[in-house]
């Protein structure tokens, strides 16, 4: 059997993993600080998102490997 | 995905690189509207939101000023009260004393004119009584001397022994009245 | 969904699921296309973006009633969104006041132009295409930089790459990686996260639409049809999902723009 496509495909793959992993933590936290401190949603929200976005830093950088490095 | 990769790579058109028309449409049109919010939406904004904030102050306001006014009015109200209430007092106060006054004048008015009345009636009924004193006593004399000179058959014109005989039975007559009424 | 499907089924034969060029429809004005504009169905919808968030906040914010109607409550509520929970929230509220301008247009464009993927017939998220992100993440890039140095002048260098409490042996290697995050990485995934999301998702959409126009046409097996029915649901979801990623990509857009302007303007690293 022949498999036939490209090795960029499988490298963004594996970088998402980690970004996956990374958001998944920083909602995980986002969530159980407001269940225990409900009042401090209003605060934690804008800083569960900008941990969202520095954590998919990474996924974004493989997306951008997997287009632009094509050895 | 890996087609779609050799093909845009074939024709050069990586997706990461950018039509640069599109950036110009993009950066243009963002720029139009960068500049109408910024020129007319938001002050209009901001300025719909401050007056909203002044009409709400302004309402609590006139609303604490009435609120105001009908306390005023009702301290004023109240004071009116105790005022009247108090003149109400005083009035009643002044006029039971007034009446008090006026009896008392009056009890004294009558008094005074009952007593002057028994006095007038008492000093009347003394010049009444001394003047029938007097009449009776000269009436009485000259009767009981031409009685007795009818009696004695004697004239009696001797005025002056008469006259002491009628003294002396007057005289006799008013002791013996005063011991019996006493 | 069925424009783009109907061609690729059209083939025959094998299911060839659809691919970037997809996005790429042929240019409407012809006369500029030896320039190479490319002016087609993404730029059009651009210009249609602009004039329809113009026209919304115009028409919203005109009527200035004590009691807002209901039009005029959506503008209103919109704004104030972003005024208060990304503007106040994370620039403070001494600050906010003069980036108001950039953060709603920019919510407002960015959210239009994410929708346009969901509304019908236009099914194209014009921030899909990356000269679109590129754009706007460069204004934003120039903006917080312009930022920087108009706040702490030529210091801003010093500000802005050479963290505190570093230890002298490790200064070198922690001011090259500040450098690459703060200037390199920093627009880069600011841009290619929305563009990566929106393209994705769109992606996403008409390879459902084309595997059910494949089931239900070209198949010619009986259990084209069941099959194709469950790739309808399960194309629903996704339609649904990225109308929420769509709103969410332009919250997080606004939302680091006012990060990033907020670490130009803070005095701290």
């Amino acid at each position: 059997m022949e498999i036939s496509g490209s090795l960029n495909a499988i490298g963004y793959g594996l970088s998402a993993i980690g970004g996956g992993i990374g958001v998944g933590l920083v909602f995980a936290a986002f969530i159980q600080g407001v269940a225990r401190q409900p009042e401090a949603q209003r605060v934690l929200q804008p800083l569960a998102f900008m941990g969202l976005a520095f954590t998919e830093a990474l996924a974004i950088l493989g997306l951008v490997f997997a287009f632009v490095w094509k050895l | 995905m890996d087609n779609a990769v050799i093909k845009a790579a074939a024709e050069g058109a990586n997706p990461l690189m950018p039509n640069w028309w599109e950036v110009l449409v993009t950066l243009a049109g963002f720029l139009i509207l960068l500049f109408i919010v910024a020129k007319f939406v938001v002050p209009m904004f901001e300025k719909t939101f401050e007056e909203r904030t002044a009409a709400i102050e302004g309402g609590i306001e006139k609303a604490e000023a009435a609120q105001a006014e009908a306390n005023a009015a009702l301290e004023e109200y109240k004071q009116q009260l105790t005022d009247a209430r108090t003149e109400a007092n005083r009035i009643r106060e002044e006029a039971r004393s007034e009446g008090a006054e006026i009896l008392a004048e009056l009890k004294a008015k009558a008094a005074s004119e009952s007593a002057r009345i028994t006095e007038q009636a008492q000093v009347q009924i003394d010049a009444e009584r001394s003047a029938a004193q007097a009449s009776l006593r000269t009436e009485v004399g000259s009767l009981a001397t031409q009685l007795a000179g009818k009696i004695v058959g004697e004239a009696l014109d001797d005025d002056a022994r008469s006259a002491r005989v009628v003294d002396r039975f007057l005289t006799d007559l008013e002791s013996q009245r005063a011991g019996a009424s006493k | 969904m069925i424009a783009l499907a109907l061609p690729t089924a059209a083939e025959g034969g094998t299911f060839t699921p659809p691919g970037l060029e997809d996005l790429h429809l042929p240019d409407i004005l012809p006369w500029g296309a030896e320039y190479g504009t490319g002016f087609g169905k993404q730029m059009l919808l651009v210009i249609l973006t602009v004039v329809l968030v113009s026209w919304f906040l115009v028409a919203a914010s005109r009527r200035r009633a004590m009691v807002p109607g209901k039009f005029q409550f959506l503008g209103e509520w919109t704004y104030t969104f972003v005024r208060n929970s990304i503007g106040r929230d994370m620039l403070g509220e001494r600050e906010f006041k003069k980036y108001t301008p950039l953060l709603v247009s920019l919510f407002l464009f960015v959210l239009l132009s994410n929708m346009m993927g969901s509304i019908p017939f236009l099914q194209i998220p014009t921030t899909s295409h990356v000269g679109t992100a590129y754009a706007l993440a460069g204004i934003v890039y120039v903006y917080w930089i312009y930022l920087g140095f108009k706040t702490h002048g030529v210091k801003y260098f010093k500000v802005s790459v050479v963290p505190s409490g570093v230890p002298k042996a490790f200064l070198i290697p922690v001011v090259l990686i500040e450098i690459v995050s703060t200037f390199l990485v920093r627009p880069m995934t600011h841009s290619l996260r929305l563009f990566a999301t929106m393209l994705s998702g769109h992606m996403i959409i008409a390879l459902t639409g084309a595997a059910m126009a494949y089931m239900f046409t070209s198949l010619g097996q009986w259990w084209g049809y069941p099959l194709g029915s469950l790739i309808f649901i399960g194309g629903l979801a996704m339609f649904l999902f990225e109308i929420f990623i769509q709103v969410l990509q332009a919250y997080v857009f606004t939302l680091l723009t006012a990060v990033y302007i907020q670490t130009s303007i803070s005095d701290a690293h």
